[in-house]
């Protein structure tokens, strides 16, 4: 900048080395303009106001810029939060609509790692595309020009340079990107190390496998380092390397710079009314190249942290960009309410080719109409729940609800009129209320009350130490599993929809607390259509119809007595077993 | 969604800030941490030194290029005497030309440059070795560079070899500290950890943990290396500028101004440094709460409420982030003022003494140089209190985890010998901390060759009462025996060696099958893990799985159903052949008919050992030789399934009537 090399010049050739000023100096400092260019008059006091003045201002001019510089700074970090938690949250959001076989997949740690980690390299892409070669490239051109206006010879050496270090930047960039994502990878793979063992202390502890998993997470934690070490070492020897490359210019045209001062000779172009190298040009010279090294240096550096930038949103792209298994279709309607029943035409589902999980499945459940779902483990009872959800969709057949065919419908607006107790009661980290109102987070107190109380949770929370605002664990122990049942239940029925689906409601509770949480939902599921997968015969009996699954296979379907009238049937032959079970219990 | 900031911790009760004092304590802890690394320390600061020695040769070449070569000065004629240490090496060049100096002073630097890495004395004609890689704007995507921190004050050969020695060093104390804080996460008993979210144990291990290393570094690298460049530095300037001590001096009060500038923010620095931890700990729990339960979110709908509590949790992480961030930038602004009086008034000073004459212009150069040296070190010390404030969060949170009593498994107490005649729980009381009560004197014996059924509405306390035999939970109250033994008294290993426990809920792990089962005794032979399973009904859907035990199970087992699942946790219990063996609703996913046969197995496996089993289930708890029934933390009726179903109005009876009546017509 034509200011910064005033007052470089003022400094060292007319402060420091005495000789007069030039006229723009003389006016840019406000001394007498006649006395400060002529040698008698830029007398030592005179050239202490110049040198009091440089300071000052040079002081003032800094402190002024500080503020707004830093300011724009805190903006900028504000701006690249903000583009960040958009990723984060976007990418959340996809990993969410991915289907349960990507998740079966992947693990929790790789996610959690995609997520906090992966992510963040957004936040650089402004300075990686923007920032760095908007500045430091202009700067590098500018400083060779510059330079070549002194000298023409010295300007095209450094721009010399440009060459090799393209040349030994390609070299290194694929060498980088390898090593970066193993470091990526294996640290992804410590996350979830350590979130599996977490999940899993029960029985690490029960089992007393806490050496064997200390072994394997200090293994993953080694693993991670070495190949972090990999990747960090070849980045610093690769900068090292290309300093070493701009470092053997910068020498040689400083000599050769150097050389020409000695001379006196005469500059290529007259530059601000400079004629000759002197001292003040050859400081500004030398602070010209530094400026090109630095550049150049910035560049470079930029592009090897640019290579892990570029591994980093690369393993966000990745699931960003798979496709989720269940999409709608461009013309899919909203589902407005189910009227009048819910057919399964045809039905059959497999995970692999070979294995069929559920074939030829006819049923129709009509509203108002309790269905159980029985069969024994493994049969696919909660796989036809899971297709009705959509969480997968049958490899063939089809599924309607009142006539209309679940793919033409809105995913979000099916899995809105559907709620659904699991089997596995899940909870999450927040209160009683929230846990309950997860599926409904709008729904009011009353509300919540209301559910609970028809899941008989209502007594068992109120006697909790902060009642409704209790926090509960992930996998709180404060609650036992027949608690956390009626939880999930109490969840379910706040969602209030027409279609409801009970995975195992009442394995985990006793024989009162059924009975009290089966008559409540009979009540509450008059106008609905209840689909309850159940091994209790106290609970198959509350249904209107039972289908009978075997092996994936829909073996028979009926009320209780007409199972019942079939002297070979599947059911009747369970019913019997029990029977005899209970009559020995007498 | 909530009206209080949701804490990380919850079973753990964590104080939000420390005082000043015992920031002190917590960092003393750090350093005291890290003793065995105490010669690895010695050698960087060796290293440090080696590269301080040729940077403060680094202006001489430069001054010789204006003053002698430029301005053409001889040599042997300096303005002022040269200090002893250069005198010889001067003396030694006096008598060349300028162009001959040059070509020296050339040579000179290129193999300076090949060994550190510099020839000159500005930025830019010098290389500091880092590794840095760019981090994110949030406290856990930061944490990476320091978990891996590596520099080196010199660049080249020397440079790239501290760079790799400090690495490693970094990664060493990390791993170090890490691994422990790992093995006190695996100790900590369970109901602490059950109410920890899985998010926050990542978040400590992973990103808290790194505050190990800025905190030693500046702590035990710093206070040598600072004041030893000050006083090299001031050395070299005072043998050579002796009658200009106010730039030394200039250049010292940058440590107060440093200090001073600082530390009103110190306190405020640790605190939200705390709190950005904390939400970043949030944020990671929420994320691995919904990608761990996907099946839930996605079958309830629960996808936007899932969205929207990790939007709010990761923001907050993100303006938390940026307090600390802000703090910062006040502390450089309020050093600002003071800094730019006092370096604009060492500037003047040094320029005024070249207008008297009393220096060269590559004097001026020089003294410019070695002040920055000066400045740059008094800094660090002066902000030393400030920089760790950060590190201090981290450590805190680290150490309050590691403070947390775990089991403590003492090698001293003798192991229990094999299990011969009974268990006997001997009036028993277990309290919550916060004083809710829930067992009350319980009484229990088990002799081997039985099977004891605990029965009893949800929340009775059957699953704590369980919880006392492996020594999950230990007593508040009365003893557990074990033939005679009080379980506290022997050692924790020997005593889980002999229990084999199966959970409410199934845990499996991302492993094959086979590796699953055999969790629950890794020497177990291929054939005594099939015969496991099959005894808990899973050899038949395991040999259809398409690679049969050597399937892969994918994470938590997702491919299988809950009930394979639940017979695999079951073939897992049994494949240990314990003699004790508890299993708390071990078939409530199983069909009728698969729990009767497994039922009628584990009755005939049980000849030589104690089953405790929990069970809603008529048919499951119908052949135990012996009923407890509890209700409210107490046993109110045991005895076998006939004298407890004859007992009039008995509390059984009625469960039974109940259950049957439920269960038949």
């Amino acid at each position: 900048m034509p200011l910064g090399l005033l007052f470089i010049d003022t400094l060292w050739t007319r402060v420091l080395q005495g000789n007069p000023m030039l006229e723009i100096e003389a006016q840019l400092f406000r001394v007498p303009v006649e006395q400060a260019t002529s040698a008698a008059g830029f007398d030592p006091a005179l050239r202490r106001v110049v040198a009091e003045r440089l300071v000052i201002w040079g002081a003032l001019i800094g402190l002024a810029f500080a503020p707004p510089f830093v300011a724009l700074y805190y903006y900028q970090v504000w701006i690249l939060q903000r583009v960040n938690q958009k990723l984060r949250v976007d990418l959340l959001s996809h990993l969410q609509g991915l289907s349960l076989r990507f998740h079966s997949d992947n693990t929790v740690g790789d996610a959690v790692y995609r997520l906090t980690q992966d992510s963040a390299m957004v936040t650089q892409l402004v300075q990686v595309l923007v920032l760095t070669p908007f500045t430091a490239i202009p700067q590098f051109l500018y400083s060779a020009l510059v330079i070549a206006l002194f000298a023409p010879k010295l300007g095209l050496i450094l721009l010399g340079v440009v060459l090799p270090s393209l040349v030994a930047g390609g070299w290194f960039s694929q060498r980088m990107r390898t090593r970066f994502r193993m470091a990526r990878e294996t640290n992804a793979a410590l996350t979830s190390r350590i979130q599996e063992t977490v999940l899993g202390i029960k029985i690490i502890k029960a089992y007393g496998a806490e050496k064997i998993e200390q072994e394997a997470f200090e293994g993953a934690s080694h693993q991670a380092f070495t190949a972090a070490f990999g990747a960090r070492n070849l980045y610093a020897v690769y900068a090292m390397g290309m300093f070493w490359l701009f470092g053997t210019f910068a020498i040689l045209i400083t000599a050769l710079g150097t050389v020409e001062v000695m001379k006196e000779t005469e500059l290529a172009a007259t530059v601000l009314g400079f004629t000759i190298w002197n001292l003040g040009l050859y400081n500004y010279f030398k602070a010209r190249l530094g400026g090109a090294v630095e550049s150049l240096k910035d560049v470079f550096r930029t592009w090897g942290r640019a290579q892990d930038i570029a591994i980093g949103l690369d393993r966000v792209f990745e699931v960003m960009d798979r496709e989720p298994e269940i999409q709608d279709s461009p013309d899919a309607a909203p589902l407005d309410g189910v009227h009048r029943e819910i057919r399964f035409i045809d039905v059959g589902f497999r995970y692999q080719a070979d294995r069929p999980v559920l074939e030829e499945v006819n049923l129709t459940a009509q509203i108002g109409e309790i269905t159980a779902i029985v069969g024994p483990t493994g049969s696919g009872k909660s796989t036809l729940m899971a297709l009705l959800l959509r969480l997968f969709d049958p490899t063939s057949g089809r599924i309607e609800i009142d006539g209309l065919g679940l793919k033409t419908l809105q995913t979000g607006s099916l899995r809105d009129n559907v709620s659904i107790a699991l089997q596995e009661n899940v909870l999450f980290g927040d209160t009683v209320r929230e846990n309950i109102r997860f599926a409904k987070p709008d729904a009011s107190d009353d509300q919540v009350r209301e559910a609970a109380r028809v899941a008989a949770a209502d007594g068992f929370i109120e006697a909790l130490p902060q009642g409704y605002d209790t926090l509960l664990g992930e996998r709180g122990s404060k609650l036992s599993s027949g608690q956390r049942q009626r939880l999930s239940i109490a969840r379910a029925i706040l969602k209030n929809t027409p279609i409801l689906i009970l995975d195992e409601p009442t394995a985990a509770l006793d024989a009162v607390t059924e009975q009290r949480v089966l008559s409540n939902l009979s009540e509450w599921g008059r106008d609905r259509a209840v689909f309850l997968i159940t091994h209790r015969l106290s609970t198959i009996r509350q249904a209107d119809q039972i289908a009978f699954l075997q092996n994936g296979v829909l073996a028979e379907c009926g009320s209780h007595d007409q199972l019942m009238a079939s002297a070979r049937g599947a059911y009747r032959a369970l019913v019997e077993a029990e029977r005899i079970a209970a009559e020995a219990a007498r | 969604m909530m009206a209080t900031e949701p804490g990380a911790t919850r079973g753990l009760a964590e104080s939000e800030d420390l005082t000043h004092w015992q920031t002190l304590q917590v960092i003393g802890r750090a350093i005291r941490f890290v003793a065995p690394f105490r010669s690895r320390f010695a050698v960087k600061i060796g290293l440090i030194v080696i590269s301080l020695l040729p940077l403060l040769m680094l202006p001489w070449p430069v001054k010789i290029i204006i003053d002698n070569v430029i301005e053409g000065h001889p040599i042997d004629q300096p303005i002022r005497p040269y200090p002893e240490l250069i005198a010889p090496l001067m003396n030694a060049l006096a008598g060349y030309s300028p162009s001959e100096l040059l070509f020296i002073v050339i040579a000179f630097q290129a193999a300076l440059f090949a060994v550190i890495g510099a020839f000159g004395t500005t930025g830019s004609e010098r290389e500091s070795t880092e590794g840095y890689l760019a981090s994110g704007y949030d406290t856990a995507s930061r944490t990476e560079n320091e978990a891996n921190s590596g520099f080196s004050l010199a660049g080249g050969l020397l440079g790239l070899f501290d760079f790799r020695w400090t690495m490693r060093l970094s990664q060493a104390l990390n791993h170090h500290y890490r691994s422990q804080l790992f093995k006190r996460i695996e100790t900590l008993p369970m109901p602490a950890l059950d109410d920890e979210r899985i998010g926050d144990a990542v978040f400590r291990v992973m990103y808290d943990t790194p505050a190990i290393t800025n905190a030693s570094y500046r702590l035990l690298l710093t206070p040598i290396t600072a004041p030893l460049h000050i006083l090299m530095t001031v050395a070299i300037i005072s043998s050579l500028y002796g009658d200009h001590p106010e730039l030394v001096y200039c250049a010292l009060a940058f440590l107060p101004i440093a200090f001073f500038s600082t530390l009103p923010v110190a306190g405020s620095l640790r605190r939200m440094s705390g709190r950005s931890r904390k939400a970043g700990a949030a944020a990671t729990s929420t994320a691995e709460e919904g990608m761990s339960n996907i099946l839930a979110v996605q079958s309830l709908g629960g996808e936007a409420n899932q969205r929207a509590r990790y939007e709010t949790d990761s923001w907050r992480s993100f303006s938390r982030y940026r307090d600390v961030f802000r703090l910062g930038i006040y502390a450089v602004l309020i050093g600002a003022i003071p800094a730019t009086v006092v370096g604009g008034y060492a500037y003047f000073i040094a320029i005024d003494g070249v207008i008297a004459g009393e220096l060269s212009r590559g004097d001026f150069g020089l003294l410019t140089t070695y002040f920055f040296h000066i400045v740059t070190s008094a800094q660090l010390l002066g902000g030393l209190w400030f920089s760790v404030q950060d590190s201090a969060a981290g450590l805190h949170r680290v150490f309050f985890l590691m403070d947390t009593p775990g089991e403590e498994d003492d090698p001293n107490l003798p192991a229990l010998a094999p299990i011969r005649q009974s268990i006997e729980v001997d009036k028993v009381d277990f309290t919550y901390p916060d004083g809710t009560a829930i067992l009350k004197g319980v009484e229990l014996r088990a002799e081997v060759g039985q099977m004891i059924a605990l029965v009893g509405p949800a929340g009775a306390g059957k699953t704590t009462l369980a919880y006392l035999l492996p020594r999950f939970v230990g007593p508040t109250r009365g003893s557990v025996r074990i033939d005679g033994v009080d379980i506290s008294e022997v050692s924790l290993d020997s005593l889980r060696n002999q229990i084999a426990f199966v959970f409410q809920e199934t845990v499996l792990f991302d492993a094959t099958v086979e590796e699953n089962i055999r969790m629950g005794r890794g020497d177990a032979t291929d054939e005594e893990v099939r015969e496991a399973a099959r005894i808990a009904e899973a050899d038949g859907f395991i040999r259809e799985l398409p690679d049969g035990y050597a399937t892969p199970l994918g994470r938590g087992g997702g491919k299988l159903s809950v009930g394979q699942r639940q017979r695999l946790s079951l073939a897992r219990a049994l494949v240990r052949q314990a003699p004790v063996l508890i299993l708390d609703e071990p078939t409530s996913a199983l069909d009728p008919e698969t729990e009767a046969r497994f039922v009628a197995t584990l009755r005939a496996l049980n000849r030589d050992r104690i089953v405790i089993v929990i069970a809603h289930r008529l048919s499951t708890i119908r052949s135990a030789d012996q009923i407890l029934f509890i209700e409210n933390g107490e046993i109110r009726e045991r005895g076998s399934h006939a004298d407890l179903v004859a007992m009039p109005g008995g509390k059984y009876q009625n469960f039974v009537a109940l259950q049957s009546g439920a269960e038949d017509e």
